[in-house]
């Protein structure tokens, strides 16, 4: 008895120590989304918007001046839960840059007339009377910027978490924000409704493999810091079924993320349904999160049993290429060709995963990139073409918008050449460093594949942009609205970005070298 | 022989019934979630599972997890879904609509697979894992709560902290779904009694509530109307479906049959046909 | 209830050296420590229902039950025999089996959650030393709490299994409400666990030798007693069973044993939060001050007297409650729960937190800072209440002047006059009044069997 009191007296703990510093970034962004949903509760209607623009952007910049501060660290801090070193901050910066153009897009208030992208208020029924009273009175929905806020927080997060249990939670935090966005248009607003359901369905069935998958990697390490997992590999030499299983289940539950197939079906109804500025940000900055998680989890923690999850990755890798561009070809909607061409690009950046080399790092960062800017123009041009009802989104009213707005479509056609990896073009030095970095990561016929589907994919491209540049216009087709400096903006930055980067790519393909090294 | 060691002896049979029932009756509850047609069963199928899920908690020296599990998972969030399926009054017949063929059976095959693929891989996994009670674990910094506050503020502090984004984020997207505002301010009590007497002016309708069926007539029945103290129907005291299908009883007419026959001393039980011809 | 418990006592904070007690029963104590409470149980729901009957007769000057037995007391006995022999009813479109399986779900919790009361220190029966008390662990509260939840399924699926419309209503009215005030209830707790260092009942009983939590953190104490009438449905806060509104709630479609299992769980459940509030707050089984001179009082079977003694306090304030308090309104319940209890709640956690961070950083007493912070809180919040009720009723009076003089047909409408205004009859003959004299000579006896 007198031995259990003795031994009463619990140790001290012993707190852990967080270098501030070095997360600040994710800290502001996240502080600041708290804020802003302090702003929803105490400032005035009238005056929130502008508060929230300010809040927004200024958050951002500053974001992305504390990451570039912070280049060439490397470290882990928190307790061994986030880790700060090169591909994390790469992440972080294309991350926020991709997010200010999305902030752009998402700001418009020019092209629609009755106002912004998203309805006047979310809980009044689709063609009701309170909905239109909503509308006259110009209400709008500022809860938007809390939510993008916290979205950003949690893909910065995502990128820089270095245990599950922390990836686990920023993939949450990163979803469920655009879970709602997606579900707020202000136009078609069933369709939206049903994309929103849709996303948040798969979603949360996608969370749950995640979730599964980290649990068996937990029974298995006992630790769910990924550098432990990767000892515990190295200490048991052999196949374990909780690490196959566990691999397979974490897999599945980032090919969700990606959109790759056959875990795409949620992509083309989800970006045709949402606010196109959401669809632009959700297909940029998503792609780009669940990657840099990806990436972090197969090279750090599962490095040592890539040859037991390579083929599945060769598999899936040929199936998204293919079915993706393929699939793209029948489309008769802009936003879902675009949707289908993201699946095609989440092949592609599948060989960068397979790889498991420094070249493979570097070229998926360069490739996420110049995806995400192309991605941001491109739906920014789409959220311009509009009839009486909204955007016009059917290809076929699309036909001949050259003649009438070459400068528009000039942008679009510039977009979908660096989808297509033409040379002078962002995309063009984003896949080839991906493909090189395949062959040599001994992927060799994975990249043959990849070039059969790009060749493919050019096609489909090239279709477009006949339409687009070549064919008669329709008589009654939809006016090309000229927008406010922020969508304008919007489409600059990422036009001046893809040829910039298609142009002089070396400084940004050495900074991504540079920074491909995984701290652990 | 010391407590602690009289309790270990005895506790490892007991640990190993409670398991048994716990486990069988939360893999019951999991099937049972699945093939019950209800969606209130289900749902208390699934409060059965984690109920026994929080006891295996509790048998395996994680009390604070096992409290938590029921009060959040049982207690509330579960609760909140029986609520709003009984809000909605979600129906059996609006879930089990197969729309692609054959699709109950390739599930149940692929479900099976996959189960049975996950039960080797675990099954393989776990071969030589000791025994994955806490009581080392808990003895460590003095009881399973400190040796949880231990892990929660040190090594897993961010997540921690983090979750309450996630929390926020939650809060925030129910109110933006859900949260009606008024665009104008609610009519208070006075200013609708206001209304009500000023309509009775402009259009003398009644401001008091309506005379419920049957007031001053022979028969309480719903589809007799009152009657006014001047003899004549109230019709509004009749619900308006059944005025709608025109099945108001004609009691001012039968009315005055009946005074007419009370006067002549007729007898005055007879029965009153409806319209159906039905006899009442 | 024995896996309850930890399989293993590993080694105890000081704080807690009260579990040491526990877990060295032989089976056949367990079993009598069981029995024993279930009979406790019976016994004062009898006495309580009786106890409230009578109480609320002569609040409403009438006698109340006091035929059966001796000053009525085996009254609620033959109404359960009463219900026991009814016809057994089952609703046309009920769900049979979540109907029956309803009040056994709300009722098994109720007996469920009194195995961590402690009812008294260490004693020995039959040569056995053990505490007055079947179990305890360190979340003790919590599992309350937990059992407290699960009760709630009953009453919820009792209205939802009735396939009828003011039962569902009751059943969610009650949900809705039980799980925002043990929101409210939970928090409450935290403050005594911070004091306590420790979620064990028999160790926070020890924890109050010196001092009752109650006084320590008294905005606490006043929250969780708020909170625990909204938890237990009761006066003025009975709106899952509003006769008015909704007939009889969730136990609409119930009769006969099914019904007085309902009955049965209130009350308990009624007898449970009053011990819960004398355990975390009133210092449990211990002696009040006076009498807790003598050291005596502390020891043996003496406490479970000043234990029930506590309880019954409680139990007359509930019932004090329902014979003066009009019912909330659902909005104004809902309301005063989620942005005044909570909020002030969350306020009083921050403050004793930083109390006792501050005291532990600097070697300060923390006693005397949280009762003098308590203290203002309560008196600051009652303020503003009650400044807030004040202005609206100033503000009421200013829009609406009642003019000094009665106009008896103002506007064209028979009018009552106003307070304020002088009432003048009009002039009639004057005849013996008969009718009147009649009337103040019976006694309204009516009387209602209050309903789950």
């Amino acid at each position: 008895m007198n031995s259990l009191l003795a031994a009463g007296t619990s140790p001290e703990f012993a707190l852990p120590s967080i270098e501030y510093r070095l997360i600040s970034p994710i800290l502001l962004v996240l502080g600041m989304a708290v804020i802003s949903v302090l702003v929803e509760a105490f400032v005035p209607r009238a005056h929130r918007r502008v508060v929230q623009l300010v809040l927004t952007f200024s958050t951002l910049i500053v974001a992305l001046i504390l990451v570039v501060m912070l280049a060439g660290q490397r470290a882990v801090t928190a307790a061994g839960s986030l880790a700060v070193d090169g591909p994390a901050l790469f992440m972080q910066g294309t991350l926020l840059v991709l997010a200010l153009m999305a902030a752009l897009l998402v700001a418009e208030r020019g092209v629609d007339p009755a106002g912004d992208a998203f309805a006047a208020r979310a809980n009044a029924l689709p063609g009701s009377i309170d909905e239109r009273e909503f509308t006259k009175r110009g209400w709008l929905t500022t809860e938007v910027w809390c939510l993008f806020l916290f979205s950003v927080g949690g893909m910065m997060l995502f990128v820089t978490g270095t245990d599950l249990l922390i990836l686990f939670v920023a993939l949450e935090i990163m979803s469920l924000p655009l879970y709602l966005l997606a579900g707020i248009a202000r136009r078609r607003r069933l369709l939206s409704q049903e994309a929103a359901m849709k996303y948040f369905l798969l979603g949360a069935f996608s969370s749950g493999f995640f979730l599964y998958g980290s649990a068996l990697l937990y029974g298995f390490a006992g630790t769910v810091d990924l550098g432990g997992i990767a000892d515990a590999i190295t200490a048991n030499a052999g196949q374990n079924g909780l690490l196959i299983a566990g691999t397979a289940l974490i897999a599945v539950g980032l090919f969700f993320k990606v959109a790759a197939v056959p875990f795409h079906q949620w992509a083309p109804d989800v970006y045709q349904g949402s606010p196109t500025a959401i669809t632009a940000f959700m297909a940029s900055c998503v792609k780009v999160a669940a990657f840099g998680a990806m990436l972090r989890i197969m090279y750090v923690a599962l490095g040592g049993v890539r040859w037991d999850w390579r083929p599945m990755f060769w598999v899936i890798a040929i199936l998204t290429m293919f079915v993706g561009s393929i699939i793209a070809l029948t489309q008769t909607d802009v936003k879902r060709m675009l949707a289908y061409s993201s699946v095609a690009h989440a092949g592609f950046l599948l060989i960068a995963v397979v790889a498991t080399n420094e070249e493979g790092l570097a070229g998926a960062m360069f490739y996420l990139l110049a995806y995400g800017v192309a991605t941001i123009g491109g739906f920014g041009v789409i959220t311009l073409v509009r009839d009486s009802t909204g955007e016009a989104t059917h290809l076929s009213s699309w036909a001949g918008l050259g003649k009438r707005s070459p400068w528009v479509a000039g942008a679009f056609a510039v977009f979908l050449l660096s989808f297509a990896g033409i040379p002078l073009t962002a995309g063009f030095i984003g896949k080839f460093a991906v493909f090189e970095a395949g062959v040599a990561g001994g992927a060799g016929w994975l990249v043959v594949a990849a070039v059969l589907a790009s060749a493919i994919a050019v096609f489909f491209y090239g279709r477009v942009i006949v339409i687009l540049l070549f064919s008669v216009p329709a008589a009654d087709g939809p006016t090309v609205v000229v927008p406010s400096s922020f969508t304008a903006f919007a489409i600059a930055a990422g036009l001046s970005l893809t040829v910039v980067l298609g142009i002089i790519p070396q400084p940004f393909l050495d900074l991504a070298e540079k920074a491909s090294i995984f701290v652990r | 022989m010391t407590a602690s060691s009289v309790l270990a002896a005895t506790s490892n049979s007991g640990a190993e019934i409670v398991f048994w029932v716990c486990a069988t009756l939360a893999v019951i509850g999991a099937v049972g979630m699945i093939l019950s047609k209800k969606p209130v069963h289900s749902a208390l199928f699934v409060a059965l599972t984690m109920i026994n899920l929080a006891i295996l908690y509790v048998a395996l020296s994680a009390p604070f997890l096992g409290m938590v599990q029921i009060i959040v998972y049982t207690g509330a969030v579960m609760m909140l879904f029986v609520f709003v399926m009984m809000i909605v009054g979600v129906d059996a017949s609006d879930s089990l609509i197969e729309t692609i063929k054959g699709q109950r059976w390739a599930a149940i095959v692929l479900v099976l697979g996959f189960a049975a693929m996950l039960i080797g891989a675990i099954v393989n996994g776990l071969q030589g894992v000791p025994d994955p009670s806490l009581v080392a674990a808990n003895a460590e910094y003095g009881g399973n709560l400190q040796g949880i506050a231990k892990i929660i503020f040190t090594d897993y502090v961010i997540a921690f902290e983090v979750t309450s984004a996630l929390l926020i984020v939650a809060a925030l997207g129910a109110m933006l779904l859900t949260h009606r505002e008024r665009h104008t301010p609610k009519a208070t009590q006075e200013e609708r009694s206001k209304a009500r007497f000023l309509r009775y002016a402009a259009t003398s309708e009644l401001p008091g509530n309506l005379p419920p069926a049957g007031t001053y007539a022979r028969h309480n029945a719903i589809d007799t109307p009152a009657l006014a103290p001047d003899g004549s129907t109230v019709p509004a005291s009749v619900p308006g479906p059944l005025r709608e299908r025109g099945n108001v009883r004609p009691v001012d007419v039968a009315a005055e049959v009946e005074v007419e026959e009370i006067s002549e001393g007729k007898t005055v039980v007879a029965p009153i046909n409806d319209e159906d011809g039905e006899q009442r | 209830m024995n896996e309850l418990t930890p399989t293993t006592p590993s080694p105890i904070a000081a704080t807690e050296e009260t579990l040491l007690w526990f877990g060295h029963d032989p089976l056949w104590l367990v079993i009598l420590k069981v029995v024993g409470i279930f009979v406790i149980l019976v016994l004062v729901v009898l006495f309580t229902i009786w106890l409230e009957r009578r109480v609320v007769g002569r609040m409403q000057q009438r006698i109340g039950p006091n035929r059966t037995g001796p000053f009525g007391l085996l009254q609620s006995l033959m109404d359960g025999f009463k219900l026991a022999f009814k016809e057994e009813i089952f609703p046309t479109a009920a769900d049979k089996a979540v109907y029956i399986i309803a009040p056994i779900l709300s009722v098994v919790p109720a007996y469920m959650a009194w195995a961590v009361i402690p009812f008294g220190p260490e004693v020995s029966i039959f040569g056995q030393a053990t505490p007055l008390q079947l179990t305890d662990f360190p979340v003790a509260v919590l599992y309350i709490l937990a059992i407290a939840s699960i009760g709630i399924y009953g009453i919820v699926l009792a209205g939802w299994a009735s396939g009828s419309t003011y039962p569902l209503l009751g059943g969610l009215r009650s949900s809705a409400q039980m799980i925002s005030y043990e929101i409210a209830m939970g928090l409450s707790f935290v403050a005594v666990f911070l004091f306590a260092g420790t979620m064990s009942t028999s160790s926070i009983v020890n924890g109050q030798v010196d001092l009752w939590f109650g006084l320590l953190v008294l905005p606490s104490f006043l929250i969780y007693a708020t909170a625990m009438i909204g938890e237990t449905n009761r006066a003025p806060f009975d709106l899952p069973e509003a006769e008015s509104e909704l007939v009889g709630g969730f136990h609409t479609e119930y009769s006969t044993m099914k019904f007085a299992l309902f009955f049965l769980a209130e009350y308990i459940n009624m007898v449970t939060v009053s011990a819960v509030a004398v355990t975390l707050f009133l210092g449990g089984w211990r002696a009040p001050f006076p009498i807790s001179m003598w050291s005596g009082a502390n020891e043996g079977w003496f406490p479970m007297i000043w234990f029930f003694l506590k309880i019954f306090i409680f139990i007359f304030v509930f019932i004090w409650l329902r014979g003066t308090l009009p019912r909330f309104r659902y909005d104004q319940f809902m309301r005063f729960g989620w942005k005044v209890l909570i909020p002030i709640s969350v306020l009083w956690i921050l403050i004793i937190a930083i109390i006792r961070g501050v005291s532990d950083e600097y070697g300060l007493t923390a006693t005397p800072l949280a009762i003098t912070a308590g203290f203002i809180l309560t008196v600051a919040v009652l303020w503003i209440l009650g400044r807030n009720v004040k202005r609206r009723r100033v503000k009421n009076l200013a829009e609406n002047t009642i003019p000094e003089k009665f106009k008896p047909n103002s506007g064209g409408f028979p009018v009552p006059p106003l307070p304020g205004q002088e009432y003048r009859p009009a002039r009639r003959t004057v005849v013996a009044d008969v009718g009147a004299a009649t009337d103040a000579g019976t006694t309204s006896v009516s009387e209602e069997v209050r309903g789950g």
